[in-house]
C-alpha cells in the first residue's frame, strides 16, 4: 500500500524513531506474550482443540523472539512497563471471560480483535519498517491469518448460540481498542504509519472475520465502528 | 458475477445516503471518519438482457469522497480504491467497473504499479474502467440528440473539452472516422498531447474554452477533474448541445437558457427494470433503468463472459473497441439516453 513516508526518508537511528519504537516494539513484543498466555489457557476452555492452541501459542513465542531481536537490531530497548498496562484493558476482560467459561468472548478479544489488529498494524507496518524488521514481520503476519482463522471457524461453528455473547464482546472491547490506537497515535506516525490507515485496514480484517463467522453486511457496518466516534 | 466500484458524489451526499440506506453509524459522521472507513458491499444486483439471459453482480462502496482530493488527501484517495479493488477480487467477482473517480484515481496516480494489497495480488484483468462503453455511448448520444434538436452534424462544428483524456480521446477518433462532422474543436490542457492528438487525428482546431464555446453547435464535456468553470450560456450558439460527460453531472444545473440544450452524457437506459436500490440514491430520473455506461460496461463483458481488462490504460480505445463493446451493448438491450 501506498504510505505517507517511503523507507528510504526515514532515519531509524534517529532519536525521536528510537524513543517512538521502544514503546510500539514494546507493545508487539507483550501483544505476541499476551496471545501465547492466552492460547494455553484457552486450552483449559477448548480441551479438544488443545493440540491445534498449543501449536498457535508456539507461534506466537517464536514471533516474541523476532519482535525482541528487531529492537536489539535498532539498539532500542522495549519499554514492557508501558507495553503492560497498554494492554492492561483487554487482559483484563480476557481473565474474566476465561474465569466465567466465556469462550466465544475470549475469542472474540484474542482471535478476532487482537488478531485483526495485528493483521493490520503488521500490513501497514511492512512497507516502512527498516528491512530486518520487514522480514521478520512479513513472515509473521502470514501466520497470524491462520490464528485469525482458528477463532473464526470455532464461533462459525456455534453461531447460533454465541452470536449475542460476541456483539456483547464486541461492544465491550471495541472501544478499547479505539483508546489503545490513540494511545500510539504519534508514536506510530513517526514510524510512518497512519492511524486512518490503521483503523481502515483494521476493520477490513475485523468486517471479514465477522461476515465469515455469519453476521450480515449492516450488522458488521455496525459493530465494526463500534464506539470509534466517541474514541 | 459483475461487480461496480462506486462512491458518492460529497460528505454531504454521502452522510443523506447513509441515513437513507439505515446506516446511522455512518450518518453522523464527518470526513475524518470517511477517511477510515472501509470498502463495503451494499447492494446486489440481478440483470435481465433482452435476449433473456440473467446474470448476477455487487455494488461495492469504495467510501471515497472527492473531498479527500480536493484536501490533497492523495494517499487516502487512492488506498480506498485499490482497497475496494481487493474487496472485489476476495468476493469473487470476475469483473468489475471502476466508476466515477476511481479509474481517474488509478490512472493519475499510477496505481498499476501497487499490486500487492496486503494478502492479495490485484489480479488486474478482474477489472475495467468501462471507458470504451462511455465513449460509444457519447458518440452516439451526438448522433442521435443532435438530430433531436435539428442540428445538421455535416454543418455543425463540435468541441471536446477533455480531449486528450481517456474518453475524450476516443470520442474524438469516433467522430473523426465514423461520423461526418463539419469541423472538430480540440480543448484541453496540456498542449503537447493536444497536438499529438492532432496529428493522430489529421485535423481537429486546438482551440482555448473560452475560443472554443461561441463557435461550438455540439459541446461534448469530458474533462477528468473537477474544475471551476463558469459558462456563460449567451455566448453559445443556439441551438447548441451540451453533452455533459464529466463526474458529478452539473452542467445542466448551471446552464439553463432558451435554445440551450443540456444531456447527462455517458448514460445508457436499460430496456427491462435493474433489480437494485442504488442508481435511487445518485439521482438518476429513472433509476430502475439509467445508469453510468462504464458500469454497463461490466454487465455486457459478464453477458458475454470476456472476463478480461477490456478497457484498460490511457488512451488505448480504439474505434474497432468502441464498435465490438458497441455491438453487444445494442444486443442486450442498453440504449444511450436522449432526450425525452
Amino acid at each position: 500500500m501506498p504510505q505517507v513516508q517511503s523507507p528510504s526518508a526515514i532515519d531509524f537511528y534517529s532519536e525521536t524513531y528510537q524513543d517512538a519504537y521502544s514503546r510500539i516494539d514494546a507493545i508487539v513484543i507483550e501483544g505476541e506474550q499476551e496471545a501465547h498466555d492466552n492460547y494455553l489457557q484457552l486450552t483449559e476452555l477448548l480441551p479438544d482443540c488443545q493440540e491445534d492452541l498449543v501449536r498457535l501459542a508456539k507461534m506466537e513465542a517464536r514471533h516474541k523472539k523476532g519482535f525482541e531481536a528487531c529492537g536489539r537490531n535498532l539498539k532500542v530497548i522495549p519499554d514492557m512497563e508501558f507495553a503492560r498496562q497498554f494492554f492492561a484493558g483487554l487482559h483484563n476482560n480476557f481473565q474474566q471471560a476465561a474465569a466465567a467459561n466465556k469462550i466465544a468472548t475470549c475469542l472474540v478479544i484474542q482471535s478476532l480483535i487482537i488478531e485483526c489488529f495485528a493483521i493490520a498494524a503488521y500490513n501497514i507496518y511492512i512497507p516502512v519498517a527498516d528491512d530486518f524488521a520487514r522480514k521478520i514481520t512479513e513472515n509473521v503476519v502470514k501466520d497470524e491469518y491462520t490464528h485469525l482463522n482458528f477463532g473464526e471457524e470455532w464461533l462459525k461453528a456455534n453461531f447460533e448460540s454465541q452470536r449475542e455473547e460476541v456483539e456483547a464482546a464486541n461492544r465491550e472491547n471495541l472501544p478499547i481498542v479505539w483508546r489503545m490506537l490513540n494511545q500510539v497515535e504519534a508514536d506510530a506516525r513517526v514510524l510512518g504509519m497512519e492511524k486512518e490507515a490503521l483503523v481502515e485496514s483494521f476493520m477490513i480484517q475485523y468486517g471479514e472475520a465477522l461476515e465469515n463467522i455469519g453476521f450480515s453486511t449492516r450488522e458488521i457496518m455496525r459493530m465494526s465502528v463500534y464506539g470509534l466516534s466517541a474514541a | 458475477m459483475f461487480g461496480l466500484i462506486g462512491h458518492l458524489t460529497s460528505l454531504e451526499h454521502a452522510q443523506s445516503v447513509a441515513e437513507a440506506l439505515g446506516y446511522p453509524e455512518y450518518a453522523n459522521q464527518g470526513l475524518e471518519f470517511w477517511c477510515m472507513a472501509p470498502p463495503q458491499i451494499v447492494d446486489s444486483i440481478t440483470v435481465t438482457s433482452i435476449t433473456g439471459q440473467k446474470i448476477y453482480g455487487k455494488y461495492v462502496e469504495s467510501c471515497f469522497l472527492p473531498e479527500m482530493l480536493a484536501t490533497q488527501r492523495i494517499k487516502t484517495a487512492t488506498r480506498k480504491i485499490l482497497n475496494a479493488m481487493a474487496h472485489a477480487q476476495k468476493h469473487g467477482i470476475d469483473i468489475t467497473a471502476l466508476g466515477g473517480f476511481s479509474s481517474i484515481i488509478f490512472e493519475n496516480f499510477n496505481l498499476h504499479t501497487i499490486t500487492q494489497i496486503h494478502n492479495i495480488k490485484l489480479e488486474l484483468q478482474r477489472f475495467t474502467t468501462g471507458n470504451t462503453h462511455t465513449a460509444y455511448i457519447i458518440c452516439r448520444q451526438v448522433e442521435q440528440a443532435s438530430a433531436q434538436i435539428g442540428i445538421d452534424l455535416s454543418k455543425a462544428t463540435v468541441a471536446v473539452c477533455g480531449a486528450t483524456g481517456d474518453i475524450g480521446s476516443a470520442v474524438c477518433r469516433w467522430l473523426n472516422s465514423r461520423l461526418d462532422v463539419a469541423e472538430l474543436l480540440l480543448v484541453a490542457r496540456n498542449q503537447e498531447r493536444l497536438q499529438e492528438l492532432q496529428a493522430e487525428l489529421g485535423r481537429g482546431k486546438i482551440l482555448s474554452l473560452e475560443a472554443a464555446l461561441p463557435l461550438a453547435d455540439i459541446v461534448v464535456w469530458v474533462a477528468s477533474m473537477p474544475r471551476g468553470v463558469e459558462i456563460d450560456p449567451t455566448h453559445l450558439r443556439t441551438p447548441c448541445l451540451m453533452i455533459d460527460g464529466g463526474y458529478p453531472k452539473n452542467l445542466a444545473t448551471q446552464i439553463q437558457h432558451p435554445g440551450v440544450h443540456v444531456l447527462n452524457g455517458g448514460i445508457v437506459e436499460h430496456s427491462l427494470d435493474i433489480d437494485w436500490r442504488i442508481m435511487e440514491i445518485v439521482n438518476m430520473s429513472i433509476p430502475s433503468r439509467q445508469l453510468f455506461a462504464c458500469f454497463a460496461e461490466s454487465m455486457l463483458l459478464e453477458f458475454e463472459q470476456w472476463y478480461t481488462n477490456f478497457s484498460w490504460g490511457r488512451n488505448q480505445i480504439s474505434v474497432e473497441k468502441m464498435e465490438k463493446i458497441g455491438q453487444i451493448s445494442v444486443k442486450h438491450g442498453f440504449q444511450p439516453l436522449l432526450f425525452q
